[in-house]
Parts: structure tokens; sequence; C-alpha cells
């Protein structure tokens, strides 16, 4: 379902993915894990075209680069931190909605479904750490996407907040979608991942280059 | 691309615009300015003569030019920067749409969002002037909502593009003062600075205005109100000889399209290759 070869990403100056190759099954559940600035992020940032990388990156078979509309279609998108602008939910949800082709009327229903229907007209800017993680939430999930990218979803967010975002995301995982999720949160991983892919050597200098990818728990490696 | 999303992206920069303290401030002093100066003009053209519309054409093709850079530099200057800080951007990006219909959609909605300020400023003073006075040449008031709109066009582009190089919120807000000094008043001082100094053409100044679309405004404004010369200055003077004052006003109008075209384009040349945080 995702499929990078040889990503390469240089940021600044500085090398930030070097050569990088992975695969996700269809279906499958995997954390990126890493020490700061080891660029799980930045893999999320190339699959969604927000970075120019060097390598093929491709998302059901279409790759990211050339085919951004169709891959970024099968997508959603769970930033670290979620930000609406000054649109109230529902216009947030709205307008996603129509940017995804999406029947404007299951707007109240995403909103039910992640606990926010009584804060449909409030500013989104206005909410929680945690509430603005679940309109983000039902962003992502409102066209259904095939996939998730998940950027530390509970970063920002209190045990309360974590708690909730782990009950709805397990949902998620069991409902088949493939998930990819760069988070530093054991508990996290252990709950919602099958495989966990660790990049090192983010910082590496031009003496010792980026080390592959490692599969610490049994999985498909790349092929 | 696609018409669709680029009015979508459109329709939400208008909304995000008319709840910006910034933008609703500027266009209340806008329409208090517009129809202030409407009435003083009306008040003075009882005293000197001048038929209602010319003297407030005259007044407001000041405000125009003063305003609507400071306005627009602003805006345009916040739009792409503002959003790439604070994260919405991101989340823009990663919806089906492409970097193209975004900034499209971005300038084409906060255009939409200044035009109606100009409309509703400006409209406001014609129908105040109309009721109360009504003569001289109504037609020169609805060229100049024209060009009021044409310089937004031509300014919006330059704020979006600083937008798109400097790439924060704090920068390009900073830029666009800057580069408001520039074109109101710099361009002017540094013309005469270098007329003097290098001993230049009245060509060469021609040539110089044409790439300040303020100037190129106020020249095209004053040709729709009058062509005398001494009102005109040395470019609408070389300008008309060279022309003639259709011909210049033609000139005129088609170097602020460019002006407009130029500096958008350079913003999305930036702003494809753009790194989002």
């Amino acid at each position: 379902m995702i499929n990078a070869r040889n990503i390469t990403l240089d940021l600044g100056g500085r090398r930030v993915l070097d050569g990088l190759s992975f695969f996700v099954e269809r279906g499958e559940s995997v954390a990126l894990v890493g020490p700061n600035g080891s660029g799980k992020t930045s893999v999320l940032r190339c699959l969604l075209g927000l970075v120019p990388y060097r390598g093929e990156a491709r998302i059901d078979g279409y790759d990211c680069a050339r085919e951004p509309i169709a891959a970024r279609a099968r997508v959603g998108y769970l930033p670290q931190r979620p930000c609406f602008g000054d649109a109230t939910a529902e216009e947030a949800l709205r307008f996603v909605a129509h940017l995804r082709r999406v029947e404007p009327g299951r707007v109240p229903e995403a909103l039910r479904e992640v606990g926010l229907e009584c804060h449909a007209r409030d500013r989104a800017r206005t909410f929680s750490g945690g509430m603005q993680q679940r309109l983000s939430l039902a962003a992502a999930l409102l066209a259904d996407p095939k996939v998730l990218l998940l950027d530390e979803p509970t970063a920002s967010l209190d045990r309360d907040g974590q708690a909730d975002f782990l009950r709805i995301a397990s949902a998620l995982r069991r409902g088949g979608r493939t998930l990819l999720l760069s988070s530093h949160r054991a508990e996290e991983i252990a709950q919602l991942t099958d495989r966990v892919l660790e990049l090192d050597g983010g910082s590496a200098g031009p003496a010792r280059p980026m080390a592959p990818l490692i599969l610490l728990r049994p999985g498909r490696a790349a092929p | 691309m696609r018409i669709r999303e680029t009015a979508l992206v459109a329709a939400r920069e208008v909304r995000q615009a008319v709840r910006s303290r910034w933008f609703v401030l500027s266009a209340a002093s806008f329409l208090v300015l517009s129809l202030g100066l409407s009435l003083l003009g009306l008040a003075g053209a009882q005293r000197s003569g001048l038929a209602g519309f010319d003297r407030t054409t005259a007044g407001l093709l000041n405000l125009a030019l003063l305003f609507v850079p400071l306005v627009t530099l602003s805006l345009g200057g916040l739009g792409l920067a503002g959003e790439l800080e604070d994260g919405s951007l991101a989340v823009l990006l990663a919806q089906p749409v492409t970097r193209t219909e975004v900034y499209m959609g971005k300038y084409l909605g906060l255009l939409g969002a200044v035009a109606s300020s100009i409309f509703t400023g400006f409209g406001l003073a014609g129908l105040a002037v109309g009721a109360l006075a009504g003569g001289g040449n109504a037609i020169a008031f609805v060229q100049l909502v024209g060009l009021a709109v044409l310089l937004a066009a031509a300014t919006l582009a330059v704020g979006t593009l600083l937008s798109a190089a400097l790439g924060s919120r704090a920068k390009a807000v900073g830029g666009a003062f800057v580069a408001w000094l520039a074109l109101v008043y710099g361009s002017d001082l540094g013309t005469i600075g270098l007329a003097t100094a290098r001993a230049l053409t009245p060509g060469q100044v021609f040539a110089l205005a044409l790439l300040n679309p303020v100037e190129q405004a106020r020249v095209l404004g004053t040709l729709a109100l009058t062509s005398r010369p001494e009102v005109l200055g040395v470019v609408g003077i070389f300008g008309q000889d060279l022309l003639g004052t259709n011909g210049l006003s033609l000139l005129l109008a088609a170097a602020l399209i460019i002006s407009a075209a130029g500096a958008l384009g350079c913003g999305w040349a930036l702003f494809r290759k753009a790194v989002v945080p």
C-alpha cells in the first residue's frame, strides 16, 4: 500500500533522509520510531508531497510526486499540531468534504463520531489540544481513506486525551486501514502497530552514512 | 488547475479575511476615509464651483494610491506566510489539491475580499456624491473604482510574492511595509534623485515609472480625470506626447496587468518548490 524507494531528502543544507526504502502492506499498521531529528515526520511529509525529495514514493500505486492528487485522495493525515485557521469545527469539515467530494451531510455524523457535535459552531482555535486532535481525526477520516498517516498524534495531549485518542485509533486499526504512525510513546506503539521501523542516523555526519531501516519486531522487510 | 478546487480555496480565504481584525479594520477605515473625503470634497466644491464627481474622484485617487497598496501588501504578505507558520497550510496541502490551486485560490480569495471593500467604500462615496451634488464626470469615478481594483491586483501579487519568498509572518509584514514605502514614496524620491544625479532623459524616467504599479495607477487615474500637462507630471507628459492619451492609458493598464502577472508568477515559482513545515 505504501512503497518508498531510495528516498533522499535534504533540508537546510542537512541530509535528513538518505536513500530510505520501506514497504507497508495493505491493512498493516506500522510505527516509525527514532530519536528527534531522525526524519520520522519528514517521511510523512515526503508521502504528502510537502517537501521536495529524490527517489520514489507510492501510495496505493500512485506516485506521490507525479500523481499527488490521486495519492493524497487515498490518505487521511493527522498532524502533530492540527490547525484550521479561523474556521468553526463544522466549516473545517465542510471544506474538507467539498475538496474530497464527500456528501456534506456526512459532516454532523463525523463530528458526532469524535464527540464534537455540541461544538460544531465553535471556532476550532478555541478548542483544547484533545478536541483539536479529535477534529483533525474527523477530518482525516471524513472520506474514509485507505491510508492514515499519523504524526505523533498524542504528543500534545494530556493523559485523558491520549486514552481517548488511543481508544478511537484502536477501532480504526481493527477496521482494516493501513496506518503509518510516527511516535515516541511506547504505549501508543504497542497498542496501535504491528511492526516498528526504526530510523537511525538522521543527524549522521558525512563520515557515518545513515543506517538502513532496521526491523525491531518480526514483520515484512522492505523488498 | 481545476476551477472548482481553486474556487473552494478562494471562498475559504474570503471567510478568513472577513474574520481577520486587520482586514475589518482596514475596510472600515477605507469606508470612513472614502466618505469623509467625498463629503469634504463636496463642501469645497460648493465654494470653488467644481463639479461633485470630479473633485471626489481626485480626492479618492490619492486615497487609493496610499491605502490600497498598504492593505494589499500586508494582506498578501500574511497570506501564505501566516498559514505556513501556524501549520494550516500543511493540513490544506495534505488534501487532494495542487499547490497551484492553493496559491491561486488564496490570491483570488484575497483579491475578492479587497475588491468588495473597495466597491463598498467607493460605492457609498459615489452614492453620497450623486445624491448630494451630482454633476461632473461620473465615468471617471467608475474608472477610478476599476483602477483601484487593478492596483489592488498588482500590489496584492507583490505581497503574495513577498510571502512566498520570506516564509515567516514577521518577515513578510516587515517586507510588506518596506515595499509599501518603496512603491509609494521611495520610487518617486529615487527617480528624482537618479534624474538629478545621472541626468536621466524623460524617456528613461518614463521607463522607470513603468516598473512601479503605484506610479502606473497614479498617471492612469490622472488621465481619466484630466489631460492637462501641469497635472500629469513628466511621466504623463512624455507618455502622452509619445503615445497619445488613449495609447498611454492602454500602455499603463497593460503595465499594471503585467506587474500583477509577473509578481504572481515569481511567487508561484517559489511556492511550488517551497518546503512546508
